[in-house]
């Protein structure tokens, strides 16, 4: 993933992207694995954030604790370089040029964030508490998923998202996807 | 020299006119080509479904031949959620909840099938034009803007292969102008042949609880539409029932009676469930993706109004829908 891609993955949680940069994101979706992997674990994080921790699967907390604390200075270092960019409107070709440059400064910035980090991660409530409270408003996706509070009502309302997609417009060939997504965050 | 002039004249304003008619006539026949295109030819890809906030990679595998169509998708992250069509059945795979969702499809009774046939009665609810040119997954496609007149329904912006036809991206376009929904093509084959492995789940069906929906006989059936007179008083310009059935879910005994709406384009279903025991529903509206929903109680039946469109469509849809007594 270049410092790019991470801006990217970075502004679709804000809500930030224009429709072209959407389009490349979405191609980057869906060829690179490092890039789902990433974005599963933004969702990872927003789902402790806002409390969706009753699934199914086990729980580990201490890893999505550290995930959320790993992912806070990314968000801040590429909300920052985002701001700079928009402002000063720098010819393409020295974006270009410092791109690399750029990658190599984040990186270095993570591993002694990552380090810095280390000895929080498993210590007290409180610590891994007070870093979710930051990220808060920079994640606030909403899940994909009726806004119903009872099962039974969410299941019945699925049954008939399935009958009517038999019956979907122009959509067409994509309109299952609907149904196959139901439920991600 | 005036008669000349006049006749210059006459000739530039109208030629714009037709242009708009010739375009317009063209992207009518794109979009027919498209959906007959999605149905007879065979592909496997993956592509990206967007909607708001949330994003999945799914892969498709679709076959049609002489045995008819067989389809599967498969969510690429998260749980691996599937969807396998065949001809006349609809299996939904969710091995997150360890449940699987079997239903029987309306035979030959299918949106897609008629959908050509229907589109030109879309024709005075949306304007459809061709757009630019561009390159989708590697191919050329041919981009098909569709705006409604009013603001009960949504626009599409479409991108239709240039050699197959086959539809590549979609976006779903609010009353704002906002894009709602995006599918799009990241890879795509048309040219493969898909062996009947790829067609079958990954997962074990023991350890799943399995439901099943089962279409009652046509003589209830008709019994049914004679007791029940459950109509909408309103709906939006061009909207006219283009499909009813009921189902009877064979895990909780609901019979459920499901009427469909469409403008040719744009379509809403509208279900009616009986209130066997105390159960809840949904009161009011809700959404998920681009497909609004709007509940309310009705005479001991819970009533549903689903479909992509505007909110405000399925509520008015809903407010307006009144029982009457079945005439003896």
């Amino acid at each position: 993933m270049t410092a790019k891609q991470h801006e990217l993955l970075s502004a679709f949680v804000d809500g930030e992207l224009n429709s072209q940069e959407l389009d490349e994101l979405l191609a980057l979706m869906s060829t690179n694995d490092n890039a789902r992997a990433d974005y599963q674990r933004y969702q990872l994080s927003s789902d402790v954030l806002r409390g969706y921790t009753n699934r199914s699967q086990p729980v580990d907390f201490s890893a999505r604790i550290s995930a959320a604390l790993a992912d806070e200075p990314v968000h801040q270092l590429t909300a920052k370089s985002g701001k700079k960019a928009s402002v000063l409107t720098l010819p393409d070709w020295f974006w270009k040029q410092t791109a690399g440059l750029a990658a190599a400064a984040s990186i270095g910035a993570l591993a002694v964030i990552g380090v810095l980090n280390q000895p929080q991660t498993d210590v007290t409530p409180e610590l891994a508490q007070a870093a979710p409270v930051e990220t808060q408003a920079v994640v606030a996706a909403s899940p994909n998923r009726w806004t119903v509070g009872e099962q039974e009502v969410e299941d019945r309302l699925n049954n008939y998202l399935v009958d009517h997609n038999e019956y979907a417009g122009a959509s067409g060939l994509f309109s299952y996807a609907r149904v196959v997504s139901y439920g991600e965050e | 020299m005036r008669f000349l002039l006049h006749a210059l004249l006459g000739a530039s304003l109208c030629l714009p006119v037709l242009v708009t008619a010739a375009d317009n006539d063209e992207a009518l026949k794109m979009l027919e080509r498209m959906t007959e295109a999605a149905k007879t030819l065979t592909y496997e890809g993956v592509f990206a479904y967007q909607s708001g906030k949330n994003m999945q990679s799914i892969r498709i595998y679709h076959r049609a031949d002489a045995r008819g169509e067989l389809e599967r998708l498969i969510s690429l992250n998260g749980e691996a959620r599937e969807v396998i069509r065949s001809n006349d059945m609809v299996t939904c795979i969710n091995p997150e909840g360890k449940q699987v969702n079997v239903s029987r499809r309306p035979l030959g009774r299918g949106f897609p099938s008629d959908l050509p046939r229907r589109l030109n009665s879309a024709t005075p609810y949306y304007d459809v034009n061709l757009g630019e040119m561009d390159r989708i997954a590697g191919r050329q496609a041919q981009e098909l803007v569709i705006t409604p007149v009013d603001e009960y329904r949504y626009g599409y912006r479409l991108w239709v292969d240039a050699d197959t036809h086959l539809l590549l991206k979609s976006e779903l376009v609010g009353t704002d102008g906002g894009v709602l929904e995006t599918f799009t093509f990241s890879s795509i084959d048309t040219d493969v042949h898909i062996p009947e492995h790829k067609f079958k789940s990954q997962m074990a069906g023991e350890e799943m609880t399995w439901h099943r929906s089962e279409p009652e006989k046509p003589l209830d059936a008709a019994s049914h539409s004679q007791e029940h007179h459950w109509r909408p008083s309103w709906l939006p310009d061009g909207f006219s029932q283009v499909a009813y059935q009921t189902r009877l879910r064979a895990n909780n005994g609901a019979d459920v009676e499901q009427r469909v709406y469409s403008d040719g384009l744009s379509s809403v279903s509208v279900f009616i469930e009986k209130i066997r025991a105390r159960h809840s529903h949904l009161r009011g509206g809700s959404h998920v993706g681009a497909i609004n929903a709007f509940g309310t109680i009705m005479q001991a039946h819970f009533v549903t109004v689903v479909g992509e469109v505007p909110a405000q469509t399925v509520e008015k849809i809903g407010n307006s829908i009144a029982f009457a007594e079945a005439r003896q």
